[in-house]
């Protein structure tokens, strides 16, 4: 069985957890944490990753410039991307979309949101 | 050797010969019209057993069509059946799948429930600072329950004023200090129970209307309040789960206020053995 990979970019931890959870229910999921986009892209240097899920409110590299950064990365130009906003974030949201960005979830996070949205993504059925 | 005309007593021979060739004519002319007679019977009756053999045809071709449309209405009504039961067990089918999809979709939001809970009690116990557990609170409150504007209120030690070690999405003026007596917060904090919006829009409450207020207990002395003003614009209601949070805040913020507190106030010195020997229950 196919096993996919997940790197979550949150500078947040306890949205990690929130996120790590909720991944934990997408069968053969690999998920990795990083804690910021600086550290996001120090782990896609050495690992290929199936779906990106960043926040966009980060310190030291925000999720915009990540985004930003793996679409002009030939190895993961294609990787889906899914980024948190706030509600009242449209011009980040739409500014994440045109760089690339595939999808995205408002906070406060709900976690049939997030696994129905990876699973779309990565083309999971059922409840895979 | 005498001619036939030598006898006196017979008719003339001529005469003779004129009736029996008269007769023979008439013989030969009526058995001709007999044969004909016969002959068109014979044609008749073979026109007459050709209509009766096409008749018959007709009849045994209808026969067969009777059979075979009694066989293939027989078929319908047997296809009918095995569809009305194939329908049948679809439905079935379907009712069960539809019953587990709700199931799994009730599972998995009790999943994710529980993981909130965990990762409330978790996030509250990890604050080493009033700072730290203040943002965590903040978080909290934000991420797992869509509280918009809100305050962590701490009771002043005469108990009649409600002040805010933090606030969010009002004027921090505006909620700064509120008078326990005069205030929607306050009478909640007084009462020591969970109040929460159940009817109107939890999103339109105000500083007057708090969608939910949530006192902070420690052991039976209650130290203050989290006042919930009025929740994110896309979360308009309380649900059950929300309430399973406000409780485990009730009893958890209070202690971890408290004792991120004395840990600092200690500067982090960790308690030896000696400490903990002989306190036990």
């Amino acid at each position: 069985m196919a096993e996919y990979t997940c790197l979550i970019v949150e500078d947040s931890p306890m949205m990690r957890q929130l996120l790590v959870f909720a991944l934990a229910r997408v069968k053969n999921l690999r998920v990795t944490e990083a804690d910021d986009g600086v550290d996001g892209l120090r782990k896609l240097a050495t690992a290929k990753y199936d779906v990106i899920i960043t926040d966009i409110n980060m310190p030291i590299m925000d999720g915009l410039k990540l985004v930003k950064r793996v679409r002009s990365d030939p190895v993961h130009k294609d990787t889906p991307i899914i980024i948190i906003t706030t509600e009242g974030s449209q011009e980040d949201r739409q500014r994440a979309l045109q760089l690339g960005a595939n999808a995205y979830i408002t906070k406060p996070i709900q976690a049939p949101q997030v696994i129905a949205k990876v699973r779309e993504l990565l083309k999971i059925d059922g409840n895979g | 050797m005498k001619g036939p005309s030598s006898t006196p007593s017979d008719v003339p021979y001529e005469d003779l010969k004129k009736e029996r060739d008269a007769f023979v004519q008439q013989f030969f002319r009526k058995g001709a019209q007999l044969t004909e007679e016969l002959l068109r019977e014979n044609e008749r009756l073979r026109e007459r057993i050709d209509e009766l053999t096409q008749e018959a045809q007709v009849l045994r071709h209808h026969l067969a069509s009777d059979n075979a449309m009694r066989e293939l209405l027989g078929k319908i009504e047997s296809l009918e059946k095995e569809k009305r039961e194939l329908l049948s067990r679809t439905s079935a089918s379907q009712a069960a799948s539809d019953q587990y999809s709700e199931r799994y979709s009730e599972v998995e939001g009790e999943l994710a429930h529980l993981a909130n809970l965990h990762i409330a009690t978790s996030e509250l116990v990890r604050g080493r600072s009033v700072r730290q557990v203040l943002r965590i609170l903040k978080e909290l409150l934000a991420q797992l329950l869509g509280a918009g504007a809100f305050a962590v209120y701490h009771v002043t030690p005469d108990g009649s004023e409600l002040v805010a070690l933090t606030s969010e999405g009002l004027p921090a003026s505006s909620v700064a200090r509120l008078i326990v007596a005069e205030s929607a917060v306050g009478r909640a904090f007084l009462r020591g129970e969970i109040k929460q919006e159940s009817v109107g829009d939890t999103s339109k409450g105000t500083l007057a209307t708090p969608s939910a207020v949530i006192p902070l207990d420690l052991d039976g002395t209650r130290i203050g309040a989290i006042a919930i003003f009025a929740t994110l614009p896309q979360k308009t209601e309380w649900v059950p789960a929300d309430t399973e949070l406000f409780r485990v805040l009730s009893q958890h913020a209070a202690a971890a206020l408290v004792h991120a507190k004395l840990y600092s106030d200690a500067r982090g010195a960790l308690p030896g053995l000696s400490a903990y020997v002989d306190q036990q229950d």
